[in-house]
């Protein structure tokens, strides 16, 4: 009786609910109309928003760096990461299949740069693959924390600083992935274009330099058709 | 001496001699501030013997540059280039190769300091250094620095090295300076920011200040520093730069807790939060308006010098001594000091110019203080001439407590009775006693201090009502909580390297080596160099004492408007570590010596060092600047008198230290200096003190208690020159400091339960952390009913207690208890709730207040069902 009612007002009214409630089925999973920003009006409109996007396609980077009129800059970076994190958790899974401590030992992409794992109090020399777990672990807590993100409709100057040390420690992930499990590399990239939006997303911010974005992504990019950003 | 050119020659070690006599005349122009000039407070960063660093940094700059592929000059790019070259430096910050990450530190040290090889003025260099900051900030170079110290502290192998040597040298802490260097750069560029008004950057200084207030990472900034400072008195470092960690220690509190203008902006906000008038009154101004004492002629000779001169008046000296000693109340041996002192002052009566002395500000002849050696002879003019005070400098003041105390002697007098803490009702007494007590209540003056003290007795009173107060976050409450599990020893390892950097303290008696960071290698070969490494040693030594005595200062000033008890806490610790005679046996040297010292050489400070054509090192080496007073050093004794003042205001028991460590000598010769604020807090010590030094010394001094009337704020109807006052009465001294001491572990309890409990309970294991505050915080919600319970002392006054739960002391036990308490042993004492020694070893804390709950629960239940 109250389900027929219910289904019976949402035939009438249509309410989207745009939830992935436990048991949804892998077909309906986001499955779920989109919405013009401006009609958005939740407290997380911005990740929405993002998400949509990427959605509709992950290859388009221009339109997915493409800001809203009237955002709020720091937001729109914090939001942006945030979503390159979550996904990126997707590369490590499958790095952990391939990438072992005994195997890879050091966080290392070419020979010349090994890195410190800076996610302890004394950086220390971690393994690769816990230098993935540590570094994502390391940003997930800082962009949740309460203290430097408390609300994710304004953010303080001082915390958007630091989302620059976060792209520095990240990106070395994607290039560890590329010069040392390409395999995996190119399978999950060829998904989901992570490292490709992430290369635009630091380097129309300014957060990382330009020479320090070693893996290639023209490579990738020219396997898409369509694409003309190089 | 070959090549050095001296300004104003003076030994170093003798005293001011007369040849220099012109500068004690004429006031000190000197005007204290929070900090120095932040040209020199930069220049101070360096020692001397670095110099040959600076070369390195330009090295490391233009490798960098070749690796990829640019001019080495900095200018010439562009800003996109700038950023991405600071970038790829940072990157270069997380490698694994030490040597690749040093030479990046080194790098972006060097673009800190303002590119000094492409500059050719000290200006440029400041702008450009300005400009690199600012944009190193923005890119996180701050914060990537934070992680390389944190590296570079628990770099085991160089602290091995460095415990190893017989003598640490500047070589050992190549890395760490480096690290400490552009840390402070950036804090102190950022401080001189914040103060223009004009800056563009307010956004990233506020950021800025932001950051180093909240813990980064897992630590606040301040407090490792602090460990740092405590690891190297325990001798388990011995290489850490201490003058560095110190300035940068001290930056980071300023420019996160705020200077003299923030602290005077948040009193008055917190008095009209709580209903207080504002004050209007700035101890800077005021003192600068004032005009410098003459000092008391003999003060600054060795006094022995003067007693020998004058043998007759010695005898006679004697006997009025002796006289006295029978009427004063004091110990002996306070007597002898007595004696000794009333002796060296008596001769000044032999000295011409004796009537000269303390020219009345109210007399105020403006060109007195140049012109004061043409009136040697005469009397002071009285001239009516433009007068900078018309009244006295300060608005008088009366307290709360003295208003009930005149009530309470008038109405004793007048009515025969009292009426304890009653101060509205004059009914009986007399008019002229009545218009008495009105002005006193104009000049009544409420200070925080009051107001949080009696809010803590409140609270202590009915914890379950009151107890629940939010603590309003600002850095001044996140630093003290931050430094309170360890504050005994952060107070106790800045007063050890104080002690080491006074003047008066023999190298090689002290335990710990402050000289680690100006020692070089290799030691001097030419008379010129090692002239040079005194002067710098010197140096060294004064900045260290700037840097301890300004925090210290800063850290009391800023606890005790964030609340009493805090600053209690820190001072008494300050106490018990015997701060008061190391200020004194500080000041227990030729203070004009110190005041007057030329510990610099011009030529050899950053930038001048660097900039432009560097004449030849051996030839013509000018010590000692322009200016006729040392400013860092009259900067730390005022500091320093101030730090005395602040422990000693109000409390009996620490004034008579003052009085046991004989300070009446030592800081009638601080006189000597002619600035108004220093020896405003000179006369205010002498103040304090003057009942206990008897009618002998006033006698003698008279000048000094005329300085005090003129100078010193009036406290009406305060008796501080007599002795009669009640509170000041020897026996009760002990017992004021304990009963301070038991207030402050009180609120410590009730506000900081988790932080203390740790280092208290758990001295060892204070590193343990994590799972211990779960447990402990669990009971947070006990802590308010049982606040102390921590403390075993406090057991007893728990279960005593009356608010516990109207447990009464001397109860009776009920019928049914008596009848029944063979069951109550059977169940409670005996077989039920064995304790559980599992959980006694893992949470103390939580089967303690159980325990003890439980007792009184059954106690009570038997008391009321009977």
């Amino acid at each position: 009786m109250v389900m027929e009612a219910s289904q019976q007002n949402q035939q009438t009214q249509q309410p989207i609910v745009r939830r992935n409630r436990p048991g949804t089925t892998t077909k309906e999973f986001c499955q779920w109309p989109d919405e013009n920003f401006e009609e958005m009006d939740s407290t997380l409109v911005v990740q929405q928003f993002i998400q949509q996007m990427i959605r509709k396609d992950p290859s388009n980077v221009e339109k997915l760096l493409n800001m809203p009129d009237g955002q709020d800059e720091g937001v729109w970076k914090y939001e942006h990461l945030r979503q390159f994190c979550m996904e990126l958790n997707g590369l490590a899974v499958k790095l952990q299949t391939q990438c072992f401590p005994a195997t890879c030992t050091q966080m290392t992409a070419t020979e010349q740069w090994i890195f410190l794992c800076a996610a302890h109090k004394t950086p220390k020399e971690c393994p690769a693959i816990d230098y993935t777990r540590h570094t994502l672990d390391g940003a997930a807590c800082l962009l949740n924390s309460n203290k430097y993100f408390p609300s994710r409709v304004s953010i303080k100057e001082s915390s958007v600083l630091k989302l620059g040390s976060v792209c520095r420690r990240v990106y070395r992930i994607f290039s560890h992935a590329y010069f040392h499990h390409r395999r995996i590399f190119n399978e999950f990239e060829e998904q989901t274009f992570l490292c490709l939006r992430f290369t635009h997303f630091v380097t129309k911010y300014n957060l990382m330099s330009k020479d320090n974005l070693i893996v290639p992504i023209s490579d990738a990019v020219s396997e898409i058709p369509g694409e003309s950003e190089a | 001496m070959d090549g050095l050119t001296i300004n104003n020659f003076f030994d170093s070690d003798g005293g001011f001699d007369s040849g220099n006599g012109a500068n004690e005349f004429v006031d000190l122009e000197f005007n204290y501030a929070d900090s120095d000039t932040h040209l020199n407070e930069i220049a101070e960063l360096y020692s001397y013997t670095e110099h040959n660093e600076f070369q390195l940094n330009v090295k490391a700059f233009e490798d960098q540059m070749e690796m990829y592929k640019l001019k080495p000059l900095w200018q010439q790019l562009d800003k996109d280039q700038h950023q991405s070259i600071i970038l790829k430096l940072i990157d270069q910050l997380e490698v694994l190769d030490n040597t690749m990450r040093m030479k990046a530190a080194r790098t972006l040290l060097y673009l800190a300091q303002g590119c000094w090889v492409e500059v050719q003025s000290d200006d440029e260099q400041q702008s450009l250094s300005r400009y690199n900051v600012m944009m190193l900030y923005r890119l996180g170079v701050f914060q990537a620095f934070v992680e390389l110290l944190n590296l570079e502290i628990e770099n085991a192998a160089t602290a091995n090295v460095a415990i190893r040597k017989i003598a640490v040298s500047l070589a050992d802490s190549v890395d760490l300076r480096v690290i400490l260097s552009v840390l402070y750069i950036i804090t102190e560029v950022m401080r001189a920011e914040s103060e223009r008004t004009d800056s563009e950057h307010l956004d990233l200084v506020d950021a800025f200040v932001q950051e180093i207030s909240q813990p980064l990472g897992d630590e606040l900034l301040a407090v490792k520093l602090l460990g740092m400072i405590t690891r190297f008195c325990s001798g388990s470092a011995p290489h850490f730069p201490m003058k560095k960690v110190l300035l940068l220690l001290w930056k980071v509190s300023l420019v996160s807790l705020g200077g003299t203008e923030t602290l005077k902006k948040l009193k008055n906000e917190y008095r009209e939060k709580e209903g207080l008038p504002v004050i209007t009154e700035d101890t800077l101004e005021v003192s600068r308006t004032m005009r410098a004492s003459s000092p008391p002629p003999t003060a600054g000779n060795d006094d022995n010098m003067a007693k020998r001169s004058r043998p007759f008046r010695r005898v006679r000296n004697i006997v009025i001594s002796e006289s006295l000693m029978k009427q004063s109340s004091l110990d002996e041996q306070e007597q002898l000091g007595m004696e000794m002192e009333a002796q060296n002052a008596e001769n000044e009566d032999y000295i011409p110019d004796y009537y000269r002395q303390f020219d009345d500000p109210m007399n105020g002849d403006k060109n007195g203080m140049m012109h004061n050696e043409c009136e040697l002879n005469k009397q002071p003019s009285i001239s009516a001439a433009t007068t900078q005070h018309p009244t006295l400098p300060w608005e008088p003041k009366v307290r709360q407590k003295d208003i009930y105390q005149f009530m309470d002697i008038s109405r004793r007098k007048f009515i025969g009775y009292t009426l304890p803490d009653n101060c509205e009702t004059t009914a009986g007494l007399p008019n002229p006693i009545c218009e008495g007590i009105n002005i006193l209540k104009r000049h009544l003056y409420v200070s925080l201090a009051d107001i949080q003290v009696k809010r803590e007795e409140e609270i202590a009173r009915n914890p379950l009502t009151k107890g629940e107060e939010e603590v309003p976050i600002n850095p001044t409450e996140v630093l003290y909580q931050a430094i309170l599990p360890n504050l005994p020893q952060y107070m106790i390892s800045l007063l050890k390297i104080l002690l080491a950097a006074a003047p008066t303290s023999k190298a090689k008696t002290e335990s710990i080596n402050i000289m680690a960071d100006v020692l070089p290698e290799d030691m001097p070969m030419t008379v010129t160099q090692s002239t040079k490494l005194g002067i710098d040693v010197n140096r060294h030594k004064e900045i260290i004492v700037k840097a301890v005595s300004a925090i210290l200062l800063l850290y009391l000033k800023h606890f005790k408007i964030n609340h009493v008890y805090q600053f209690e806490f820190m001072s008494q610790h300050l106490v018990f570590a015997n701060c008061i005679p190391l200020v004194l046996k500080f000041f227990n040297q030729s203070i004009m010596t110190y005041v007057g010292s030329k510990n610099i050489i011009p030529i050899m400070d950053f930038p001048s060092c660097v900039i432009g054509e560097q004449p030849e090192l051996t030839s013509d080496l000018v010590i000692g600047d322009s200016e006729p007073y040392s400013w860092r050093n009259i900067f730390s004794c005022i500091n320093l008198l101030r730090i005395l003042n602040k422990l000693t205001k109000w409390k009996n028991s620490r004034i008579m230290m003052l009085v046991v460590f004989k300070s009446a000598p030592i800081l009638k010769r601080t006189l000597k200096v002619r600035h108004a604020m220093m020896q405003l807090y000179v006369l205010k010590l002498l103040k304090m003190q003057t009942k206990y030094l008897g009618r002998q010394w006033r006698k003698t001094n008279m000048k000094i208690i005329s300085a005090i009337y003129q100078k010193v704020r009036h406290h009406l109807n305060s008796d501080w020159a007599f002795g009669n006052d009640l509170d000041a009465r020897p026996w009760d001294f002990q017992a004021e400091e304990c009963t301070l001491r038991t207030c402050v572990d009180r609120f410590n309890n009730r506000r900081y339960f988790s932080q203390i409990s740790n280092a208290v309970r758990f001295p060892d294991q204070s590193n343990v952390g994590g799972n211990q505050n779960l447990g402990l915080n669990a009971n947070n919600c006990d802590n308010s009913i049982f606040n102390g319970i921590e403390n075993e002392l406090n057991i007893n006054n728990l279960l005593n207690s009356e608010n516990l739960l109207e447990v009464d002391d001397h109860f009776e036990l009920t019928k049914e208890f008596k009848n029944n308490y063979e069951a109550w042993l059977k169940e409670e004492v005996f077989c039920a709730n064995p304790i559980d020694w599992n959980e006694v070893l893992n949470e103390p804390n939580l089967v303690l207040i159980n325990e003890i709950k439980n007792a009184i629960r059954y106690s009570t239940y038997f008391m009321k069902s009977g």
